[in-house]
């Protein structure tokens, strides 16, 4: 089953905060790991970019369940959501637009030419929740 | 400051220079699954090696505790990444829960260091310049302690070197 992503979220993917993202192996051993973005595909998935053959690309293949941190950190705000792996895609307006904002981000962080995108792998959310400060 | 690689990961104990570098390492990320391999995010607001070199304490806020019980009772696996926010200079810490309890004063003093180190990183983004305030209620007071120990560290720094190996401990904690 699938959960919707509010409109109040769209800002926060595109907020420029890097973003938690954890995975788990076939073999039941968690990871954790920073990523730049994550991109807005429509109101029931997001899509993370592949870069490199990473752990988290080798665990989304085996298991597909991950779950992800959006930080608002001036609003004291966390947005916890839950997501399956669903596909990848390498050509199309998903792909051109996660690269031109790969090179973007690459270029303001002084890690321009460092990353180049695979394909951009696509999720379904299954659940969305917050965390806010006390 | 980097860390070079070496073709011999074995170590008796957490690299020193690791071990220097969580003392300046500014953020910091567990993570647990459960039986059914989903994975659960636990904010670690403070962390400190061990005295045995071999394991890391990890402060944990109630607001992400879900999940952790259940693998502190069943000492699972535990995952870990450390990252100086500004030169991204990042390490991912696996192994297993050793022990936990309740947070302390003294824990709460870790914490407050981890805290400052994350608002002084997080105000050179021109973003967040002047929300020092907001950045450091951002860092959550932890009420669990939980000492992992560390098998392995890998390298997490952004690029193609992400994921190396650096280190495999021969007899952890």
């Amino acid at each position: 089953m699938s959960a919707r992503l509010p409109d109040e979220i769209r800002p926060v993917m595109e907020n420029g905060v890097p973003v938690i993202l954890a995975t788990c192996s076939a073999d039941a051993v968690p990871n954790v790991t920073l990523v730049s973005e994550v991109y807005y595909v429509d109101a029931e998935h997001v899509a993370l970019s592949f870069q490199f053959f990473s752990k988290t690309v080798k665990n989304v293949r085996e298991n597909p369940h991950a779950t992800i941190i959006l930080n608002e950190p001036g609003a004291g705000r966390r947005w916890v959501l839950r997501v399956d792996y669903d596909h990848s895609e390498t050509e199309g307006p998903i792909f051109d637009a996660m690269d031109m904002q790969i090179e973007a981000i690459a270029s303001v962080t002084g890690m321009s030419g460092i990353f180049k995108l695979r394909a951009a792998d696509i999720y379904r959310v299954l659940g969305v929740e917050t965390i806010s400060n006390p | 400051m980097g860390v070079t690689k070496t073709s011999e990961p074995a170590a008796r104990a957490i690299p020193g220079v690791i071990l220097q570098f969580l003392d300046r390492a500014s953020v910091a990320l567990g993570c647990t699954a459960d039986r059914d391999r989903l994975p659960t995010i636990h904010w670690v607001s403070g962390w400190q090696a061990d005295a045995d070199q071999k394991s890391l304490w990890c402060f944990v806020p109630r607001e992400f505790e879900a999940g952790l019980r259940q693998a502190i009772a069943a000492k699972g696996r535990f995952s870990m990444t450390v990252e100086h926010i500004g030169p991204h200079e990042c390490y991912q810490f696996k192994g297993r829960i050793l022990e936990a309890r309740p947070a302390t004063e003294a824990d709460a003093a870790v914490v407050a260091r981890c805290r400052e180190r994350f608002a002084a990183a997080v105000r050179q983004v021109p973003q967040f310049a002047g929300h020092e305030a907001a950045l450091r209620r951002y860092i959550l007071d932890a009420v669990v302690a939980v000492r992992v120990a560390v098998h392995e560290i890998f390298l997490q720094t952004p690029g193609p070197g992400a994921g190396s190996l650096l280190a495999r401990l021969e007899n952890p904690s």
